[in-house]
């Protein structure tokens, strides 16, 4: 059931992306999204009464449940990139704000040469 | 026999170096750029596991004919970029050798996530190479939709990932049948939603124009050739090779990239611009070779990939310059500009006519090998529309080519008093580039077998010749 939850954060990311016109929340928005795509792709990987999918000596593998690790796996790799993309969207924001002198996106004239 | 990995691993090696001894780095760039020509030409059909973990568990790389192809015009049109725009590259060595590693890597990766970590590589550079022009509104649009279609692409393959429980594209193509219908429905919308944005597909390509529109040379020739191969190749793998459509989907998809075609054309006749008029003639190539991929002629399409990737690179690259030194990019400021450099325009109007299909240039012979191989598989409206936006196409190019080569109002005969005086600096290597590829174009018109060669896997399920 939680996973409506995520579904709900992702729609509210992208119904940011379409409604905003200031350029940090336009970021923020984008991380909305991503947060609920990781969300997203660790619950994929829930198994019911499932553990840590770590084997030790000793400990007996319980009764064989393990939740799938390789949406762990997939969704540090996507937040590494995500951290990336939105630093760099924030350096471009920045370098918007020295050239416009505003943030919002209708202030902002055009940028094409004629 | 070389390593398929090689490809990815020395630029980004280099890349690493590059930063550590800022002084080499534009020497670690050329040495990096040769070194993948090289090794594109010298690959052989292999396939190699990362890591000791087989696939489908582990990710592996697969050089088969469709992606050795890829990668040759790939790092081709990639070198003679570089080369041909060498005084532009200033302080981006470094993010073009990852560009170059992250490209390589989509075109040979056998994975769904690892494609997923290129393309996002592949994006991230692409974003830092369209500030050459400080034209940030256009990048930040870029960020903007190129991280939506990346999200979207990776909800995608996790929906597909939690059904059928593999990301391998092998593992994928012989699984994908066992899928609900609506789960597929589902998943394929999200992954080409996530596609259609690199590849430049109607509503997701409001970015082009602000970044295409304001590339320099060096970004110009590299954005429409190179990104433009490796990302419309990769949607050709993914919606030929693994994922196979019919029925309604398949109309769907086909709409929304002849509509491409036919609105990119369009779009592009009305610009004044010539870097606009080519962004949108890019979005309309596009168009046209996902039409092709999708309708299952995978062999005809990637002939237009090659005619594309060269005739956009001679022509970004000189529209580019013409911005860098002429300080526009308008076409009625610049007429007459290809009397001063007339070896600069028998390369772009040899590249433009190709790229329209007129009759003795390499393009004629891929759009009648398209049109007679789309009426065999008794398809009429497609081959019609293809034929209606080649026309639009062949009035804007070759009233570009008109006003660039004979200065004066329209009607009336052209004086020389009408030229512009404004010229290109650095024009040797231009020159070069022109006549290289020019030459190369005419050489292939005569000759197609020189391409088709290396891709006859993909032309003998395509029934007859021309």
């Amino acid at each position: 059931m939680i996973q409506y939850l995520f579904i709900g954060l992702i729609l509210i990311g992208i119904y940011g992306l379409l409604t905003q016109k200031n350029l940090i929340k336009l970021v923020v928005a984008l991380n909305v999204l991503e947060v609920g795509v990781n969300l997203f792709i660790i619950s994929t990987g829930y198994v019911k009464d499932g553990v840590a999918p770590i084997l030790f000596k000793g400990v007996p593998s319980t009764n064989g449940t393990f939740v799938d690790p390789l949406p762990q796996a997939l969704v540090l790799t996507a937040i590494v990139i995500g951290v990336g993309v939105t630093a760099l969207a924030l350096t471009v924001v920045r370098k918007i704000y020295e050239k416009h002198g505003t943030l919002n996106l209708d202030e902002m004239g055009s940028e094409s040469d004629d | 026999m070389i390593n398929p990995v090689l490809l990815i691993a020395i630029p980004l090696l280099f890349a690493f170096l590059s930063v550590m001894f800022k002084k080499a780095d534009k020497g670690l760039l050329v040495l990096a750029v040769l070194f993948n020509v090289l090794a594109a030409f010298l690959l052989k059909e292999t396939e190699v596991v990362i890591g000791g973990w087989k696939p489908p568990f582990g990710i592996n790389l697969i050089a088969d004919q469709y992606s050795i192809f890829g990668l040759i015009i790939l790092n081709t049109v990639f070198a003679l970029s570089v080369f041909s725009s060498f005084s532009s590259v200033k302080k981006y060595s470094t993010v073009l050798l990852v560009s170059l590693a992250a490209l390589n890597g989509m075109m040979l990766t056998g994975d769904l996530f690892n494609l997923f970590v290129f393309l996002e590589i592949a994006s991230i550079s692409a974003y830092i190479l369209s500030t050459m022009t400080k034209k940030f509104k256009g990048t930040f649009n870029y960020i903007i939709l190129g991280a939506l279609g990346s999200n979207l692409y990776l909800l995608g393959i996790i929906i597909l990932y939690s059904t059928v429980g593999t990301l391998n594209m092998a593992d994928m193509a012989s699984k994908i049948h066992l899928v609900n219908n609506n789960v597929l429905l589902l998943a394929l919308t999200f992954i080409f939603a996530g596609f259609a944005v690199e590849a430049k597909l109607m509503p997701f390509n409001g970015w082009v124009k602000g970044v295409y529109g304001n590339a320099n040379d060096l970004s110009g020739g590299i954005f429409a050739s190179a990104y433009a191969t490796a990302a419309i190749m990769m949607f050709g793998r993914i919606f030929t090779n693994i994922f196979v459509l019919d029925g309604t989907l398949k109309t769907i998809f086909l709409t929304i990239t002849v509509l491409t075609f036919i609105l990119g054309e369009i779009a592009a006749f009305s610009q004044k611009n010539i870097r606009s008029t080519l962004a949108f003639s890019s979005v309309g190539q596009a168009g046209l070779i996902a039409t092709l991929f999708l309708s299952g002629l995978s062999g005809v399409a990637m002939m237009q990939v090659a005619n594309h990737a060269l005739a956009k690179l001679v022509m970004f690259t000189i529209a580019g310059a013409m911005y860098v030194y002429a300080g526009t990019d308008n076409i009625e400021k610049l007429q007459g500009l290809f009397k001063k450099h007339k070896l600069i325009g028998f390369g772009f109007s040899v590249a433009a006519l190709s790229l329209v299909g007129l009759p003795i240039f390499y393009g004629f012979y891929v759009k009648i090998f398209a049109l007679s191989n789309l009426f065999k598989i008794n398809s009429y409206w497609i081959p019609a529309l293809i034929l209606f936006s080649s026309l639009i196409e062949g009035i804007y190019y070759i009233r570009m080519l008109a006003k660039l080569w004979n200065p004066g109002e329209e009607g009336k005969e052209s004086k020389d008093e009408y030229t512009t005086k404004l010229s290109l600096e650095n024009t040797f290597a231009y020159a070069v580039l022109a006549v290289v590829v020019g030459l190369f174009i005419l050489y292939i018109s005569y000759n197609p077998e020189f391409i088709t060669q290396g891709i006859s896997n993909y032309l003998s399920n395509i029934a007859g010749g021309m």
